[in-house]
């Protein structure tokens, strides 16, 4: 339940890498890319790292390589649903 | 006679002043803003006096995304190549149709210690998986030159010059073979903030680190009271163009880079003789086509421990001869400190703006000067300048020296 992504959660990641984003402008346009919002490739891989801390479980090893919010929430929560 | 490179804007984070013309205001009243070291973390360290820069608010120049993947030395350079930028009028639409011909080179010694220092606690305190990936490049010499290119978008000749404190002239000579080979702009400079606790405890081992709580005595080269020098923050950036281009797009031209030579004494120990820096003198005379007499101004390199001060002393003498009784010598550091590869960038904007002035500025808490220099010491001294040398040299032997000439001399 509680351990699924939500835009809301990806925003506030987002903000510690200096990206800020309006949740409900990302949910409404999933696939802007990362790298329109001015998020680099580093800064994905610092987001999937304090995720993993977060869930205490390791994530796909290509979660740092989605281009967009949208790809990164179905990958993210269908390996946190599925513990896969 | 070729193409000459040229100064057009000058951007400064000192210690005494953001922006050239509050640094000039400060540096030619000759105060002293040396002070107890206050920095979070670093008041129990036997480092007590330092120059940091106070009031300086990144986030309001620089953007978040930035920020969190910088360290604070590349945050004044960030800040510091806007200020140039924003003095040079040059803008991205100015550039735009050809990035190639835009580049940049800065000078670093000190690197991402805060930052770095951070990153290595949570390592410890909780482990390899608490390293934020930005560890992997801001703790990095190159982090400024690279986040100045990525931010501003310019692609020409990129680089970082990491020849000890002399490296902050070095890269005007990285700048100016760029010019040579075509560039049409460069942002050149050098940026430090070795003010965080564990790039402290790596200086307490340097040579000529002074320890003196007294901030008006902690610092006072060429005098019988020299006890060494104290570390500061901050530093200058600058646009160099092609004068041909400058001219061209209506650029105001504020000085000439004349000419710079570089020579390395030694790791071991100072070059006590001061040969290495006589020679980088009369190399860069010779390049700027200068007669000894042509120098009317020194921005001294002044390590402040008695030995360095007298190497110093022999060298401007060796190399400009009886003239070097007669120059006017200045080291407005005394009043701000020492920044590694900052300090002979922010001696080549006080070098400029003096010439522009008119006026050398004072060596702030230096009195009764035991040389056979003439110190400028007090109140700052109006002449007519045309011509300047600064004088760098690092820790582990590299001496430098660069000649500016005054924007509007003749090209002769």
């Amino acid at each position: 339940m509680s351990d699924r992504l939500t835009v809301e959660e990806l925003a506030a990641l987002m903000k510690t890498a200096g990206i800020t984003v309006d949740p409900t402008e990302m949910a409404s346009r999933p696939d802007r890319s990362f790298d329109e919002y001015g998020l680099d490739s580093l800064g994905l891989l610092g987001i999937v790292g304090e995720l993993e801390n977060r869930r205490g479980r390791a994530l796909p090893t290509d979660a740092d390589r989605c281009k967009t919010p949208g790809e990164f929430l179905d990958l993210v929560n269908h390996s946190l649903m599925t513990g896969a | 006679m070729t193409s000459r490179t040229v100064i057009t804007g000058i951007g400064v984070v000192a210690p005494n002043g953001v922006g050239a013309d509050a640094f000039w205001k400060a540096t030619q009243s000759g105060i002293s803003v040396l002070d107890r070291v206050t920095r979070s973390g670093c008041e129990h360290l036997p480092l007590r006096v330092a120059g940091e820069v106070r009031g300086f608010d990144p986030g309001a120049l620089v953007e978040d995304r930035f920020l969190v993947q910088t360290d604070r030395f590349t945050h004044h350079a960030l800040a510091a190549a806007d200020l140039a930028l924003e003095d040079a009028r040059l803008g991205r639409a100015d550039y735009e149709d050809d990035p190639f011909s835009f580049g940049v080179v800065t000078a670093a010694g000190s690197g991402g210690g805060e930052f770095g220092q951070r990153e290595l606690q949570h390592l410890w305190e909780q482990g390899p998986r608490f390293v934020g990936p930005y560890q992997s490049i801001a703790w990095f010499y190159a982090a400024s030159t690279g986040q100045i290119s990525i931010r501003r978008g310019l692609k020409g000749p990129c680089g970082v010059v990491c020849s000890d404190e002399a490296g902050g002239l070095d890269a005007f000579a990285h700048a100016d073979r760029a010019i040579r080979q075509g560039s049409r702009a460069m942002l050149v400079g050098a940026t430090e903030a070795p003010l965080a606790p564990y790039s402290i405890v790596c200086q307490l081992e340097y040579e000529g680190l002074s320890t003196l709580d007294e901030p008006e005595r902690a610092y006072r080269p060429f005098t019988d009271q020299a006890c060494g020098y104290v570390p500061a923050e901050g530093g200058a950036m600058f646009v160099v163009e092609d004068e041909d281009e400058a001219r061209r797009r209506g650029a105001t031209v504020r000085a000439v880079l004349a000419g710079h030579a570089a020579t390395f004494s030694g790791t071991r120990r100072r070059d006590e003789a001061g040969e290495g820096l006589a020679h980088a003198v009369r190399g860069a005379l010779r390049e700027a086509g200068c007669a000894p007499e042509d120098i009317d101004v020194v921005f001294a390199d002044a390590l402040g421990t008695p030995e360095a001060d007298a190497a110093e002393a022999a060298a401007i003498l060796h190399a400009l001869g009886d003239h070097g009784h007669k120059v006017p010598v200045t080291a407005p550091k005394t009043g701000t400190g020492r920044a590694y590869c900052a300090a002979p960038a922010l001696d080549t904007a006080a070098a400029v703006l003096a010439l522009e002035h008119g006026v050398v500025p004072p060596t702030p808490n230096v009195y009764d000067v035991c040389h056979d220099l003439d110190v400028v010491t007090g109140s700052a001294r109006p002449a007519e300048l045309r011509t300047a040398l600064v004088l760098s040299r690092g820790r582990m032997g590299s001496n430098s020296a660069l000649v500016v000439r005054k924007g509007s001399a003749a090209a002769s």
